[in-house]
């Protein structure tokens, strides 16, 4: 185990995509502390900011508010990031494999652009989340992202494959551009959601603003939910599927592209 | 030289079973009643490969907690000889009678082999382009829209090798005691997971030799050695005691040795009742098939 | 002071082939001995004049239009990290504009002639080539769907034309007179194209893209410009064209023209499925034609981006590839259209224009007449010229590179048939000597007496890994070490070369109302001020008209 304890607060944000286990691995403590890190355009070293414990291991802990360090994870294939405070921008950005949890709150872009592993935030994010960078054609392609709180703008913009998960309130164009993959709204969002969307899952749990390009089907359980209930329910995410309690509205869209997706609206008995 | 067990001769000898392939596929419904029902329709008319092109059978009955979807189930086993040929009997036998029926999803039983084939990738089509996907945890799966709702069918099943045609022959005093034993035997198999027997009841009451002595081309003919009706007959070399009747056979097909032997083994025990005179097994001398089973073995 | 011993010296202007004499080099100029001062130990490398790229987009609104369209493009790009006597840039298909001279220098190129600028955001174009460090520059200005140029044509008035583009190269500061599409990009703004020379277009009556090729180069030799018109033919990329790019040679018949990337103008066919290599014709043709130069424009397998003032063609592109397109209309001017790109040696249409580039620079028979280019970056990024080079010097490389096109391909080309290689005596042609030729800048692309020190000084052998020309161990600029070893390690900010054509002062009076009625912005904020280019050389015409 790798632990890393904040000790002085970066004036600006910090690059420390050398915070990955892929780095760590096969580091000494002093190599580690010897990382480069830029505090804007300036190469300082990870032990200016941090109190390192630990050497050759792919678990870190990273302790204190970072808030404001930047790419922690990126493009990891492996191994255990345990953030205790509050991370910044781009984490797990690329990331391939291994595992991310946040106590706190992270940034904008978590896990944009990943590929496979786990990240999960107990707080609230930003926007851009799993999705693709300005220009890229493509978001996330794989890998689950849980996000306990609320998030911002564009989540899964542009994402092909993967599943993300938002337990708080989320903002406008949620699954804009989708191009396949899951997201997961249990708290519903504002506006736009799904804009362009051509294949992928939508699910809110809370009603929804549609734009007038989605077009009503149905109202059902589909059989599919059962898989992601059962996936979710390991990772300590509920999603209901039982007739007893209600069922989806499906709208399909967005038309204006023709795109086949789909959104599902928790519609609960009784409403 | 002879053993018994519980007065009833058991043969030195072995029956002779043949390599196959297995691919499992798991029927989920809203009931428990739909789920046989959708199990029964497609392990219907699949007691030999010989006339039926595969042989099927259910495997077990799952409760919720133990199937993907959380539902109730059934484990279906298919049986072919060869991967090819598999895929397309799973491609019709769901498509015709698991797609057909109410509330059932369809998923495979098998999903660490490497070795797979297409059926959802092929049922797929009968969307007629409105179908979708959805990619889960290295899985891919099919929802194809039907007039009740959708169906959702995995993309591929795993193939592995199996084993095909194990048996026993209960030789019994008359009829009513071969039949007694006989399903006496097959209550005690169903309880073993890994195999199914794929004749009616479990049961084979006309078992049969390669081939014809009489007859210029058949595939397979009347096993005569064990015809009680035709021994003394001139020409005839009967395999059967003086006190035996009648004759039933349990053929078995299993994912692996284990379960087969297993399954062999609990049935010769239940099958050792009164008035059943021997138990033997069915062999070509070795010549054909790669899988011995000693029934000296099994006791 | 410098001087430059034992290399082997590659000076074509001044017939020098391959051999070891010194160059000295004094007050920025190659002059005949010097004392004292460095000297550079070149034994066992070559020295060739500076490259001259003659035909490039490096700079201004529509290059900064592409950077914006394609910023993934610009998160892959390698990294130029500010340093004491460097700036930060990124690299890839639309450097900017200090990696745009770093990477340049890097090569041993030391003259860029950004091809296409409108009158109407030259500003733009110049303050990016002010932050283009080391080389010198030059720039040629977009006449031939200029309105107020066209309406004067069409109606016969070649003389107030010939004033009106003077007065519009002088405002715009510089160099020399760009076509492109001739009448297509002004049909472009009614959603039409111009593909029949001899037929007028939309927006016209009886204008058509010969009389304004003729126009324009009767006007740009009757103001004995230094560069000859620089033209885009019409039908750029379309199978079939070369019947378009015969003709367009017969109509400048009599005066001097440079035909931009030929390689995108030589198809024959009707269509994608039966285009295939006309290169043979094009040659012929241009071989005949002793009045014209051209550029290669050759095509690098690989990423690009297209941009370009042919707008039409870029839509069409645009649908063929189904992605991002990006088109600018430059008001009564010109256009400009932006189609990321990439060409696949598994593509038959690619792997015909791969070849294409090749067939003419090896079937054109005098190489001061031919010139190296990829129409950065359209067909490939200046920073693969070195690719080029290899694939012209090597016979048996570039033949085991035309065995590995689709079998389909190879039938439609005859490169596989080519023998020729280049020696290095006309690779300094092509990449220097004639350029500057052409360009009509006589202090540069060779090694006489009072030439401008721009010199690449290049390992004999390349590294295992490299290509000839890819790493040189010395650049020098104005005589001042700018690279060494691969490392930028100065440099000045370079010249822009400008010429101040004559025209009547008179002709304002009649541009003025005319630009106040159609234009958007002000007359008196159109043209660039002297004083906005830093380093302008005003290159002298002669005092006569012709």
């Amino acid at each position: 185990m790798i632990t890393l304890t904040l000790k002085e607060l970066p004036s600006v944000p910090l690059e420390a995509e050398v915070l990955s286990p892929d780095v760590t691995a096969g580091l000494s403590n002093d190599a580690i502390r010897a990382l480069p890190v830029y505090l804007g355009k300036r190469q300082r070293r990870i032990d200016d900011f941090f109190d390192v414990d630990g050497s050759s291991s792919d678990q870190i802990t990273i302790q204190g508010d970072a808030a404001r360090v930047k790419w922690i994870g990126r493009a990891m294939t492996r191994g255990h990031i345990r953030i205790t405070g509050n991370t910044g921008m781009h984490l797990g950005a690329y990331m391939s494999g291994g595992t991310i949890e946040v106590s706190g709150n992270g940034a904008d872009w978590v896990g944009a652009e990943m590929s496979g592993g786990l990240i999960r935030i107990d707080g609230n994010a930003g926007g851009q989340i799993g999705a693709a960078y300005r220009g890229s054609s493509t978001g996330m392609r794989d890998g689950t992202i849980l996000i306990g709180g609320s998030a911002g703008l564009e989540v899964g913009m542009r994402m092909k494959r993967g599943v993300i998960a938002i337990g708080g309130p989320v903002r406008d164009f949620a699954g804009l551009q989708m191009k396949g993959g899951t997201i997961i709204l249990a708290s519903g969002a504002e506006l736009r959601t799904g804009a362009w969307m051509m294949r992928g899952t939508i699910i809110s749990l809370r009603p929804l603003p549609l734009m007038p390009t989605f077009a009503y089907a149905a109202t059902y359980l589909p059989d599919v939910l059962r898989i992601y209930a059962a996936y979710l329910r390991g990772l300590g995410f509920t999603l209901p599927f039982d007739q007893q309690q209600g069922a989806y509205q499906r709208y399909t869209g967005d038309t204006s592209v023709p795109g086949k997706g789909e959104i599902l609206i928790w519609n609960p008995r009784g409403a | 030289m002879a053993r018994e067990l519980r007065g009833v001769e058991i043969v030195d000898t072995y029956a002779e079973a043949f390599d196959m392939r297995v691919s499992r596929v798991i029927i989920t419904a809203a009931t428990e009643g739909w789920a046989r029902t959708a199990a029964v329709s497609m392990t219907g008319f699949a007691t030999s490969v010989i006339g039926c092109k595969v042989e099927a059978g259910i495997e077990a009955m799952l409760p919720a907690s133990d199937t993907p979807d959380g539902r109730p189930g059934a484990s279906v086993l298919v049986f072919a000889f060869n991967a090819e040929g598999l895929g397309s009997r799973l491609v019709e036998r769901v498509g015709q009678t698991v797609l057909t029926c109410a509330t059932t999803a369809c998923f495979d039983g098998l999903p660490d082999v490497s070795e797979r084939v297409q059926v959802g990738g092929v049922l797929r089509h009968f969307g007629d382009k409105l179908q979708s996907s959805k990619f889960l945890d290295g899985r891919r799966y099919w929802r194809v829209p039907v007039m009740e709702g959708e169906f959702l069918v995995e993309e591929s099943f795993g193939t592995q090798p199996a084993i095909g045609g194990g048996n026993l022959l209960i030789l019994a005093r008359d009829q009513s005691a071969a039949l007694t034993a006989a399903e006496a035997a097959v209550a005690a198999m169903r309880q073993v997971r890994g195999i199914i027997l794929p004749f009616p009841g479990g049961i084979v009451r006309a078992g049969s030799k390669v081939g014809a002595k009489r007859y210029k081309s058949m595939t397979a003919s009347t096993n005569e050695a064990y015809c009680p009706t035709v021994r003394g007959r001139v020409g005839i070399a009967s395999e059967l005691p003086a006190t035996v009747n009648s004759v039933l056979e349990i053929v078995i097909d299993g994912v692996d040795r284990a379960a087969m032997e297993e399954a062999m083994r609990v049935g010769l025990d239940a099958a050792c009742r009164p008035d059943v005179v021997q138990i033997t097994a069915g062999n070509y001398g070795g010549k054909l098939g790669t899988h011995l089973f000693r029934l000296h073995d099994l006791l | 002071m410098l001087r430059i011993t034992g290399g082997k010296v590659y000076d074509p202007a001044n017939g020098v082939d391959g051999v070891i004499q010194d160059i000295c080099i004094d007050q920025g100029r190659i002059v005949a001995s010097a004392e004292g001062g460095r000297t550079i130990d070149a034994r066992g490398m070559l020295v060739f004049p500076g490259g001259v790229d003659v035909h490039t987009h490096v700079a201004g609104g529509a290059l900064n239009f592409a950077r914006g369209l394609v910023p993934e493009n610009q998160r892959a790009a390698r990294k130029f990290l500010h340093g004491k006597d460097r700036r930060a840039g990124l690299g890839g298909m639309t450097p900017t504009t200090f990696a745009t001279g770093y990477l340049y220098a890097g090569m041993g190129w030391t003259t860029v002639n950004e091809a296409a600028v409108p009158v109407l955001t030259a500003k733009h174009t110049h303050e990016e080539l002010h932050d283009t460090p080391i080389v010198d520059k030059s720039c040629l200005l977009l006449m031939a769907n200029n309105e107020m140029v066209l309406d004067l044509l069409e109606a016969g008035e070649i003389e107030r034309a010939r004033h009106v583009v003077a007065w519009l190269i002088w405002a715009a500061k510089v160099y020399g007179v760009k076509a492109v599409n001739p009448g297509g990009v002004a049909a472009w703004k009614w959603g039409k194209n111009a593909s029949a020379l001899h037929e007028t277009f939309e927006g016209y009556q009886s204008l058509t893209p010969a009389k304004i090729i003729a126009g324009l180069a009767q006007i740009v030799d009757e103001l004995q410009l230094p560069h000859p018109l620089h033209l885009h033919c019409n039908n750029l990329g379309v199978p079939g064209n070369v019947a378009t790019t015969v003709e367009t040679m017969q109509v400048l018949e009599g005066r001097r023209a440079h035909l931009a990337h030929l390689q995108f103008h030589a198809y024959g066919g009707d269509g994608w499925s039966n285009m295939h290599s006309e290169a043979a014709a094009v040659a012929d043709a241009f071989n005949r034609h002793t009045n014209l130069t051209c550029d290669a424009g050759a095509v690098l397998f690989g990423d690009a981006v297209t941009i370009t003032a042919d707008g039409p063609w870029q839509h069409l592109l645009y649908q063929l590839t189904g992605r991002k397109w990006g088109n600018l209309d430059v008001e009564n001017e010109t256009g400009c259209g932006i189609v990321p790109y990439v060409y696949k040696d598994r593509s038959l249409v690619n792997a015909v224009q791969w070849a294409v580039g090749l067939e003419l620079m090896l079937l054109i028979t005098d190489p001061w007449r031919v010139f190296l280019t990829t129409d950065h970056p359209n067909g490939g990024c200046f920073w693969r010229y070195p690719e080029i080079v290899q694939l012209l010097m090597d016979v048996e490389f570039r033949k085991e590179q035309v065995r590995r096109l689709p079998e389909a391909a190879q039938q439609r080309i005859v490169l596989g048939d080519l023998d020729r290689q280049y020696s290095l005596f006309e690779i300094a042609i092509i990449t220097s000597a004639g350029p500057a030729r052409a360009l009509g800048l006589s202090n540069k692309g060779h090694l006489g007496i009072g030439a401008d020190a721009d010199i690449a000084i290049y390992p004999e052998q390349p590294d295992p890994d490299g290509f000839l020309f890819s790493y040189p161990r010395y650049v020098l600029k104005d005589g001042e070490i700018v690279v060494e070893e691969g490392e930028v390690i100065g440099g000045s900010e370079g010249r822009e070369f400008i010429v101040r054509p004559q025209f009547d002062a008179g002709i304002e009076a009649y541009i003025r109302p005319l630009f106040q009625q159609i234009y958007t912005i002000s007359f008196d904020n159109y043209p660039v001020a002297l004083e906005r280019l830093r380093h302008p050389e005003q290159v002298t015409l002669p005092s006569k008209p012709a």
